[in-house]
């Protein structure tokens, strides 16, 4: 609030500076059994730098993305813990929007870089969740929902999203076996990925059969628990072909309950609208997604928010591929696997890979927290 | 998952009264393996519309067949139990015996309604609005009993208590409203056929309400069908606000100090109902300059038309 007499301050105007991704890492997702919640993020780390072919002291920041290490790994703190992976102990903060944690920092990170503080930040998603048993996995999960409107009735994630799933089937009239293609596709694009939990194809009916989860869903519906880390070096200072050309957040309420609609989720539309805006490109534009299927029915929900396809038709991309766009060619997070805060980043890294195979301009990462109550797309483009 | 101890339960008591209201199964599930702290067996769980336009989360009784559209009464249940015995009560849903065919309430076309206490600046962005736009938005009259005053603008169809009940009877008030004052009763209103013939002609209806007329025409069309946008005046405390408004109320000339005390107070649950029903608003927007707040309204309705 302004009081009579004062001036309002105009910051000096400043360019908006191109950021570059000019390095990325990451470990397997999958069952590490042999590594620590420290170790992952350092392997992740180590490989990054490796990449970008910097030495560790050109990084002035790191954001460290986790959503449950304080609950299944008895560690929180982890700024600290990263930085002193470092030699020179930069300046670090970690990160938690849910399973939007690690595309939350990334966002975080272009913020900063554009605050003009930091030239090159380090970008760190991990979660260790396999050294605990399931429930204590799933309890902690629920964080992510509204503990007092959805988790006291008893839900658990697959619960909320198999709300949403019967409410899609209902008015969408979208079958099992339509369904079940999603997973399918999935699966079958692991196969070719070395970083993926299962690399390996899965045929529609077998996730047809799989046992229920939480109706409609069935196991092979959701995406599995994973330990794994991804990380990224962005700069506005050491420049690369690659460059972030959105990067946007947006909110939804936090519970189900409070939505006009159980089959839309308006963050990620909120989101991708203002991408699309901030890099100045169409949806005609983009050549590979990767986005978050944390079950499988979230895939032709995030199709339909982001634009890509008219609401109920999602499914048109897996019966029919576009042959000018792929979607999840890494697996997604029900192949590739899914440490929560790790996705985030790990989405970048799989466009870049993506676009330098096909040589194409624009790859989209879209992450999304909880039931997409908070939701960050990416645009990476290419300079070929 | 809270956790199961004496102070949330009994948070989650003052809970229990407002969800203790007879609904409609919007979605289901049933959780095969309840979380840790719930019995081991599954679980059905709905996505409930309430009676009162909230929605809720809770458990559906019984292992008969459901489906969404059905309708639910609410039953006082155990919930779970904590490990030194503490046994928290929650409501749960019981299906009523007949299952009513799923509503799909058609998609008649948007409405858009400027909602907000009274002295923010409902009339006069819809007024302006009305110019800036005119092609696309159209105000629809205000069907009231109240007297009319001097500074009345066109905006108002004056009628009796009597029409208005008959109105009311005949079903042609899509949506209307008892708002208290001490010295009349004023009731206000929006009339179906007056909608519709803006829709005819290939127009936005632009409303002004405050909550209950707001609730009555969400129910009326269906929530997607309103573009809801909340007016809030600026100030960043309730209490701040509440002053903008008097002191707007009391510059415009219009009210007598009576009628403004009754406005302020009808003001402070406006005020709340922004949070309380939070999922009623898609834009909420702070009324700092009318220009301001009339170029805002107007982005959100081109943007709308464009899409």
């Amino acid at each position: 609030m302004l009081l009579r007499g004062q001036k309002v301050y105009n910051p000096p105007e400043r360019m908006p500076q191109d950021i570059f991704l000019i390095g990325a890492g990451q470990t397997r997702f999958c069952e590490q059994w042999d590594m620590s919640l420290r170790d992952l993020i350092e392997a992740s780390v180590t490989a990054a730098i490796t990449d970008a072919k910097l030495s560790a002291i050109d990084i002035d920041m790191v954001i460290v993305a986790n959503m449950i290490g304080d609950a299944v790994a008895d560690q929180a703190h982890l700024g600290a813990l990263a930085a002193s992976l470092l030699p020179h102990r930069p300046p670090a903060l970690r990160v938690e929007a849910a399973c939007a944690s690690g595309s939350v920092a990334v966002h975080t990170a272009c913020s900063l870089l554009r605050s003009g503080d930091v030239e090159t930040v380090l970008v760190v998603g991990a979660e260790k969740m396999t050294d605990v048993p399931n429930e204590v996995v799933s309890r902690a999960l629920m964080g992510a929902s509204d503990a007092e409107k959805d988790a006291a009735a008893g839900l658990t994630f697959p619960g909320i999203f198999g709300l949403v799933a019967q409410r899609y089937q209902h008015d969408y009239d979208l079958t099992r076996e339509q369904l079940s293609l999603v997973s399918a596709q999935h699966h079958q694009h692991a196969v070719t990925n070395p970083n993926a939990q299962f690399q390996k194809a899965i045929p529609a009916e077998m996730i047809s059969e799989s046992p229920l989860v939480a109706d409609p869903l069935r196991l092979l519906d959701c995406s599995p628990i994973s330990d794994g880390a991804a990380a990224c070096i962005l700069s506005v200072k050491h420049r690369s072909p690659f460059r972030i050309a959105a990067s946007q957040l947006s909110t939804d309420t936090l519970s189900l309950a409070d939505r006009p609609t159980l089959t839309s989720f308006s963050a990620t539309k909120e989101a991708a609208q203002k991408a699309f805006r901030e890099a100045d490109i169409t949806r005609d534009d983009i050549s590979h997604i990767e986005l978050h299927d944390c079950f499988s029915i979230a895939a032709l929900i995030s199709l339909e928010d982001l634009g890509f396809a008219e609401p109920g038709n999602g499914i048109s991309f897996y019966e029919q591929p576009d042959p000018n766009l792929t979607i999840n060619q890494s697996g997604g997070l029900k192949a590739c696997g899914h440490p929560v805060a790790a996705t985030g980043v790990k989405q970048l890294i799989d466009l870049r890979r993506e676009l330098r195979a096909s040589g194409e301009q624009f790859g989209l990462a879209h992450n999304f927290g909880g039931a997409g109550a908070t939701c960050c797309v990416h645009l990476l483009e290419h300079a070929a | 998952m809270p956790p199961n101890t004496p102070a949330v339960l009994a948070r989650a008591k003052k809970n229990r009264d407002r969800r203790s209201q007879a609904g409609t199964i919007v979605s289901y599930t049933t959780v095969r393996h309840p979380p840790a702290g719930f019995a081991p067996q599954p679980r059905r769980i709905a996505v409930i519309a309430l009676a009162d336009g909230t929605q809720t989360i809770g458990v559906v009784t019984g292992d008969e067949v459901i489906a969404i559209g059905q309708t639910v009464l609410p039953r006082l249940r155990l919930n779970r139990v904590s490990h030194d015995g503490l046994r928290g009560y929650d409501i749960a849903y019981e299906p009523v015996a007949t299952v009513r065919e799923p509503l799909q309430t058609p998609f008649p076309g948007y409405i858009l309604a400027l909602t907000g206490p009274s002295g923010v600046g409902k009339s006069s962005i819809n007024l302006l609005l009305a110019t800036v736009l005119s092609d696309q938005v159209a105000p629809v009259p205000i069907v009231t009993t109240r007297e009319p005053k001097a500074h009345d603008g066109t905006e108002y169809r004056y009628v009796t208590t009597e029409e208005f009940q008959s109105l009311r009877e005949q079903g042609q008030l899509a949506t209307w409203a008892d708002i208290p004052s001490q010295d009349e009763r004023r009731l206000y209103g929006y009339v179906v056929s007056d909608i519709e013939a803006i829709w005819q002609s290939g127009k936005i209806p632009s409303v002004v309400t405050e909550m209950h007329l707001l609730q009555g025409l969400a129910q009326h069309y269906g929530r997607r069908s309103i573009l809801s946008c909340g007016l809030l005046p600026p100030g960043r405390s309730r209490r701040k606000m509440l002053s903008t408004l008097l002191h707007r109320l009391r510059h415009r000339g219009r009210d007598t100090e009576q009628s403004i005390r009754d406005r302020v107070r009808n003001a402070e649950a406006d005020l709340r109902f922004f949070a309380d029903r939070a999922d009623l608003f898609d834009h909420l927007i702070v009324n700092e300059h009318l220009d301001g707040a009339v170029e805002q309204v107007k982005g959100i309705v081109l943007e709308l038309v464009k899409a």
